[in-house]
C-alpha cells in the first residue's frame, strides 16, 4: 500500500464546513460576546463555500481517495447537496431565535456546522468506518444541540434520551460492522478482510465469504442500527421526546438533516452494496429478506407514525410522529431499492418540513411556550401571513397536488408499484389519506375556531422572512416544476452500479 | 489455542448483558457503562477477528471506535451533569415530563 490517494479536492466540503466551525469558536473565543450576525454570516459563507466545492466535484465521477475511504460520486453530490440546504435553512431560522433566547451563539453555529461536516462524511463514505465516524460527528454535535436550553428540563431530557438510545444504537451499528469485517475474509485477497463497501460487494458478489451467516446476522444488526437513527417502527419510541424537548430549530433540523444523512448511509450501505444482483446462489435471499423486512419495516412506520400523530395535542410533539410516518414513506422507497427517489423525497420533506418548524418556532415565543395546538386557535385572521404559510406546509406534508410533498409521494410509491410492492402502496396510499386528518386538524383550528383574546402577532425577523420564502419556493417549484430536478436525478449514476456495467 | 467462536460467543454475552442492562438498569451512570460494555464486546469481537485472521484493519477499528466512545462519554456525562443540575436525580424514571 504505497499510495494511499491523498487528494484534499475530494473532502474540500467537508473541509470547508469543518474550518468554517473552528473559525466560529475561534472568532467566539476573541470576541467578548459574539455578534449573532456575524457568526450567522460566517455559517451561510461556508455552506455557500461548501456548496461551490461540491460543484466543483461533479465530474469527478467515481475517484476515491484516502485509501478508498471516500467516494465522488452522483449519490455523494446529491445526497451533501441536500444537507447544505437543510443546514441553510436551519441557521436562518435560527438567527434571530437563537439572539431572544439568549443562548450563546457562537457555540450553538459552531456545533450545527460540525454537525453538518458528519452528514457530509456519511454521505461521501465508501468504508463502514467512515460511515460510522461521519454518523457519530453528528450525533454527539446534536446530543449537544438537544440540551441546549440548559435551565430547562425538557431540553435536558430531550438531550439524555437522545444521548442514550443514540449510543444504544451505535452500539447495534457498530456490532453489524464487525460481523460484516469477519464475514468478508476471504484468505486469497489482499486485504483479507474489508470493511470497505466497493470490496464488500465484489466479495460477497464472488461469494468469497468467511461465513454467510455472519453476513447476514452483521447486515440484520445494522437494520437495527440504521432503523434507530431513521425513526422507523418499531425503533421509533424515541424520537417524540426528543423532538418535543428540544429547542424547535433543533427540531427542524434533526427531523430533516440529519434523518436525510442516516438515510444517505443506510442507502449506500442496503442498496447499493447488497443489490440483488451482486448476490449469487445462497446468498441471493439476502437481498429478498432485506427488503422483505424493509417493507415490513415501512408499513409499520407510516401506520403507526400517522395513527399516534392523530391523537396529539401538541404541535412538535404531532410533526415528530408525522416525521415517523414520512420515514416510512421513504422506506417504501428503500424496499424498491430505487435511491432517487429517496433522495427527491428526502429533498421535499426537508424543504417543507424546516419551512413548517419555522413559522411553529415564531410562535411558540420564547422558551418553546405556546407549542400546544390550542395555542393556534383563531390565530388565522389575525396573524395572515404565518397562518397560510404554516397551512401552505402542512398541506404539503400531507401532499396536497402541485407541492413537493406530492411529487415526493407520487416518485417513492411509482417505483414501489414497478418493483412489485403493490400492498405495500396501497398502505401508504391509505396512510396518507389518514394523514390529512390531522394536518387539516390544525389549519381549521387557525382560521375556524375562537381566536384567544390575548393572542397578538408575533414580530418576524428578516433572517425567518427569507427562509420562509426560500422553503414556499422550494416547496411550489418542486411541485410544479420539477423536471430540472428529475431530470438531473434521471443522468445521475452511482459508482458502485456503473462498475457493475 | 483457545478457538474464536469462545471469543465470539464471549462478545456476544457482554453485548447482551450490555443490551439486558439498558433496559432494565434506571441510574443514568449505570445505563451509560451498560452502553460502554456494549461497545467494548464490539471491541472485543473486532480483535478477536482480527488476530484470527492476521488483518491489522480491525485493530485498527478498535482504536476508532475507542477514541469515539471517549468523545461520547465527555459529551453524555455533561449530559447528565446538566440534567442532575436541574433534577437532583439521575433516575431516568423521574425524567417523564416529556410522556404522552
Amino acid at each position: 500500500m504505497n499510495n494511499i490517494g491523498i487528494n484534499y479536492h475530494s473532502i474540500l466540503p467537508e473541509a470547508i464546513t469543518a474550518g468554517v466551525a473552528l473559525l466560529i469558536m475561534l472568532v467566539d473565543a476573541f470576541m467578548r460576546r459574539i455578534e449573532r450576525r456575524i457568526a450567522g454570516a460566517i455559517a451561510l459563507a461556508g455552506l455557500t463555500g461548501a456548496a461551490a466545492a461540491l460543484y466543483t466535484l461533479r465530474n469527478q465521477d467515481g475517484v476515491t481517495s484516502f485509501n478508498s475511504m471516500i467516494i465522488v460520486d452522483d449519490f455523494r453530490l446529491i445526497f451533501a447537496g441536500i444537507f447544505l440546504i437543510a443546514t441553510f435553512l436551519t441557521v436562518l431560522i435560527s438567527l434571530r431565535w437563537i439572539e431572544d433566547e439568549q443562548l450563546p451563539t457562537g457555540e450553538y453555529f459552531a456545533l450545527l456546522m460540525f454537525a453538518t461536516t458528519g452528514m457530509l462524511l456519511m454521505a461521501s463514505a465508501n468504508d463502514l468506518v467512515m460511515i460510522f465516524l461521519g454518523l457519530e460527528i453528528t450525533s454527539i454535535s446534536t446530543y449537544v444541540l438537544c440540551g441546549f436550553r440548559r435551565s430547562d428540563t425538557r431540553s435536558n431530557e430531550s438531550a439524555v434520551k437522545y444521548f442514550i438510545l443514540g449510543s444504544f444504537s451505535t452500539a447495534f451499528l457498530l456490532y453489524g460492522i464487525a460481523f460484516i469485517y469477519g464475514a468478508t475474509y476471504h484468505a486469497a485477497a489482499t486485504p483479507v478482510a474489508t470493511t470497505n463497501l466497493q470490496l464488500i460487494k465484489e466479495r460477497v458478489a464472488a461469494g468469497h465469504l468467511f461465513s454467510p451467516e455472519m453476513l447476514f446476522a452483521g447486515a440484520a444488526m445494522m437494520l437495527v442500527g440504521f432503523g434507530f437513527k431513521v425513526a422507523s417502527a418499531p425503533f421509533h419510541i424515541w424520537s417524540p421526546d426528543v423532538y418535543e424537548g428540544a429547542p424547535t430549530p433543533v427540531t427542524a433540523f434533526l427531523s430533516t438533516g440529519s434523518k436525510a444523512a442516516a438515510f444517505a448511509s443506510f442507502a449506500r450501505v442496503f442498496i447499493l452494496t447488497f443489490t440483488a444482483t451482486s448476490l449469487t446462489g445462497a446468498l441471493s435471499d439476502l437481498h429478498s429478506v432485506a427488503t422483505n423486512t424493509l417493507a415490513v419495516m415501512a408499513a409499520l412506520t407510516m401506520t403507526i407514525g400517522n395513527l399516534v400523530a392523530i391523537t396529539q395535542t401538541n404541535i412538535k410533539r404531532m410533526l415528530a410522529y408525522s416525521s415517523i410516518a414520512h420515514a416510512g414513506y421513504v422506506m417504501v422507497g428503500m424496499a424498491a431499492a430505487d435511491w432517487k427517489a429517496v433522495a427527491f423525497y428526502l429533498l421535499s420533506y426537508v424543504v417543507i418540513n424546516l419551512g413548517a418548524f419555522g413559522v411553529i418556532e415564531v410562535i411558540a415565543r420564547r422558551g418553546d411556550k405556546q407549542t400546544e395546538i390550542a395555542d393556534y386557535s383563531g390565530i388565522g385572521f389575525r396573524s395572515l401571513g404565518l397562518s397560510a404559510t404554516l397551512s401552505l406546509f402542512l398541506l404539503s406534508l400531507a401532499g396536497i397536488p402541485l407541492t413537493a410533498g406530492f411529487m415526493g409521494k407520487l416518485l417513492v410509491f411509482k417505483s414501489a408499484w414497478a418493483s412489485g410492492f403493490h400492498a405495500l402502496v396501497v398502505i401508504a396510499v391509505i396512510n396518507s389519506a389518514i394523514s390529512w386528518y390531522y394536518y387539516l386538524k390544525v389549519v381549521v383550528v387557525m382560521f375556524f375556531s375562537e381566536p384567544q383574546a390575548e393572542f397578538k402577532a408575533p414580530r418576524v425577523a428578516r433572517s425567518l422572512i427569507a427562509a420562509l420564502l426560500l422553503a414556499i419556493i422550494g416547496t411550489l417549484y418542486l411541485g410544479v416544476l420539477p423536471g430540472r430536478v428529475l431530470r438531473a436525478l434521471d443522468q445521475a449514476t452511482d459508482q458502485l452500479k456503473a462498475a457493475r456495467k | 489455542m483457545i478457538p474464536l467462536s469462545w471469543y465470539l460467543g464471549l462478545s456476544a454475552l457482554l453485548f447482551t448483558i450490555g443490551a439486558v442492562g439498558v433496559f432494565i438498569k434506571r441510574n443514568a451512570i449505570t445505563i451509560f457503562l451498560c452502553i460502554e460494555l456494549m461497545l467494548n464486546a464490539v471491541n472485543l469481537t473486532f480483535v478477536a477477528l482480527s488476530s484470527y485472521f492476521g488483518d491489522m484493519g480491525g485493530q485498527l477499528f478498535v482504536f476508532i471506535v475507542m477514541t469515539v466512545a471517549a468523545a461520547e462519554a465527555a459529551v453524555g456525562l455533561a449530559i447528565i451533569i446538566s440534567i442532575f443540575r436541574n433534577r437532583e436525580s439521575l433516575n431516568v424514571d423521574e425524567a417523564d415530563s416529556l410522556k404522552l
